[in-house]
């Protein structure tokens, strides 16, 4: 049977109207759905009349029953006793909860779609990441730039055999790659000893059969972005032969780009033998990546930051060894950093007591008591994860992982966003009332300024459910030091006629 | 002063159509040619807002007619005064749908 004939038949119409029917409130679905069904009779039978043209096809009565949906979800909205127009009522700690939530949601999405957010929050891709170090001459920073002479690198592979098991060597140039006569394109080389995948562990997916009868120098691995890019993802290409920086290069492979998370923005590796490499000028500088004996403990690999290497002279070179598992790690040594420098700021921003509440609480349930804390400890809950994916999705959206600026980017939105959060949070607890949660309204000035040490001077805001009024002092005092919540007796019920939360008299 | 209620140009049109006399939802579509989606919610709304009433009719009715039970909608007192009123802010509501003195003349 045709899909749409079957959309269109009698009982898909009523299996329309009672979903439909979901969404009207429960007191009222019967009815509802018994009007509806009545008008579908009529419609039908109009449709199968002759004399009326309007309703003659099909469609007509599908689309009819379509209507029921927005007359169900209009009566719906509109009961006053709905979960939605509860949740969503302005002011409501629901609302609030859902809206964090919804924040929330929305920066992790966008962290899990951003490639750069992605690879900074992803698990190590090495599998021994804490035995791998990056040597650099210039401490954290200077490990964004070749920093380490070609010299150095040579005469380390003998002089380090006590410390590291291997080291390997890159060097970013850019040169144009040519395919053909008329095709090709200028891109970013990592020129690499040929251990340096295997240094890094790193698995090269896509292996080329050899149909160039090994006349080639070194090989040439292509990002899978420049492969697509850059070259339209030809297949061909892969086994050919081509020349790059006066060599003639074996195109390999390709390799996730993902998998290469070192500085410099890399959309090819030529891979040349030590007796190619050794070729380069002495002076050139590079990247060294280094492991680490085994002897040097995973902990001591965080810890060890400093490589001394001894001059002919007598005097020695300093080094800093930068452990790869730090630096994976450090967005979220970021984090943690901004986390506790913005609660120990936090007290110089906002008072953190919450205020005071009289004792007349106890006579509140225990889940109403509680309701209050939870929904505190809730908002932190949000909060928390809300700017750590914010900050990610700001550093790392648009910059590389091992960018400086992104670094900065992350530290700064973190901590600002952790220190604005908190102050929110206890800002925003402090004028809710302690018994529905929504936020207070109505504020009127009480006293005069002037007055201020004679009678009590500042603001008094109630709640509209009538639970109580909260008196916030204009100028701290000796005998108003904080703001003061007071419980209204329950004979104000009849005023309110909001109420939904029993009152601390009632119970 | 009693503040004159605003109804859209729509709601006029479904009270005009209601005030033509015993009206259910499907006969208001007839008559404005409007969608269920906008005609049974904008009749929602003025009932809500107390210018129609409605009122199921007798099963003995619907029996006898062999055919399910209807809703039928009427115009409150409220509901003829707030009309005038869209009267003189619609004048052409009378012409598009006509009043049942109208039609029957």
């Amino acid at each position: 049977m045709n899909l749409r004939l079957l959309l269109r038949s009698l009982p898909s119409c009523l299996f329309i109207l009672r979903s439909a029917a979901w969404l009207a409130p429960g007191q009222a679905r019967a009815d509802w759905l018994a009007e509806w069904q009545g008008e579908l009779w009529h419609v039908w039978h109009a449709c199968d009349s002759k004399s009326r043209d309007r309703f003659r096809g099909s469609p007509e009565i599908t689309d009819f029953c379509l209507g029921a949906f927005r007359d169900a979800f209009w009566l719906g909205w509109n009961n006053p006793h709905s979960t939605p127009r509860r949740i969503f009522r302005s002011g409501s700690a629901s609302r609030c909860s859902v809206t964090l939530a919804l924040w929330t949601g929305i920066s992790l999405l966008a962290c899990l779609s951003l490639p750069g957010v992605r690879r900074a929050i992803r698990p190590s891709t090495y599998r021994d990441a804490d035995g791998l170090v990056m040597i650099s001459s210039g401490g954290y920073s200077g490990a964004q730039s070749p920093s380490i002479g070609f010299q150095d690198y040579q005469s380390w592979k003998t002089s380090t055999r006590h410390l590291f098991t291997d080291l390997a060597f890159y060097q970013p140039i850019r040169r144009r790659v040519h395919v053909t006569r008329h095709r090709g394109a200028e891109l970013s080389i990592g020129r690499a000893s040929d251990n340096i995948f295997k240094l890094l562990h790193l698995e090269v997916p896509r292996i080329a059969p050899d149909r160039s009868n090994g006349d080639y120098a070194a090989k040439l691995f292509l990002s899978e972005r420049a492969w697509r890019e850059s070259f339209g993802g030809d297949p061909q290409l892969i086994g050919s032969v081509t020349e790059v920086a006066g060599l003639r290069v074996l195109i390999a492979g390709v390799v996730s780009q993902d998998s290469w998370p070192l500085p410099g923005q890399l959309d090819a590796w030529l891979i040349e033998d030590e007796r190619r490499l050794s070729l380069l000028p002495l002076k050139s500088k590079g990247f060294v990546l280094a492991h680490l004996q085994a002897s040097e403990s995973r902990q001591r690999a965080d810890e060890w930051r400093y490589l001394s290497v001894p001059r002919e002279d007598g005097t020695s070179d300093h080094f800093d060894c930068i452990s790869l598992a730090q630096r994976e790690r450090l967005p979220f040594s970021i984090l943690l950093f901004t986390l506790i420098v913005a609660l120990i700021a936090l007290p110089a921003t906002t008072a953190l007591p919450l205020g005071e509440y009289p004792r007349h609480s106890g006579r509140l349930p225990w889940p109403v008591r509680m309701r209050r804390w939870v929904f505190f400890w809730s908002k932190f809950a949000l909060v928390v994860p809300l700017v750590c994916f914010t900050s990610l999705d700001a550093a790392y959206g648009s910059h590389p992982l091992n960018s400086t600026t992104a670094q900065y980017i992350q530290l700064a939105v973190s901590f600002f966003g952790f220190l604005f959060a908190f102050r929110w949070i206890l800002q925003d607890q402090r004028k809710r009332c302690p018994v529905c949660l929504r936020v207070l309204s109505h504020p009127v000035r009480v006293g005069l300024a002037s007055r201020n040490f004679l009678a009590w001077n500042g603001t008094e805001l109630i709640c509209a459910g009538g639970h109580g009024l909260l008196h916030i002092p204009e100028l701290p005092t000796s005998w108003f030091g904080t703001q003061r919540w007071q419980y209204l007796d329950p004979s104000w019920g009849s005023l309110f006629n909001d109420a939904y939360m029993p009152s601390a008299g009632v119970v | 002063m009693a503040t004159e209620p605003k109804l859209s140009h729509t709601a006029a049109m479904i009270l005009q159509t209601i005030h033509g006399g015993q009206v259910y939802g499907f006969s208001v579509m007839e008559a404005t040619g409007l969608p269920s989606g906008t005609v049974y919610p904008a009749m929602r709304r003025l009932e809500r807002d107390g210018l129609i009433v409605s009122k199921w009719e007798q099963q003995s009715i619907a029996d006898a007619e062999q055919r399910p039970l209807r809703k039928y909608y009427k115009l409150t007192r409220g509901g003829v005064a707030t009309l005038q009123a869209m009267h003189e802010r619609y004048p052409l509501l009378k012409k598009m749908i006509a009043d049942p003195e109208v039609k029957n003349a």
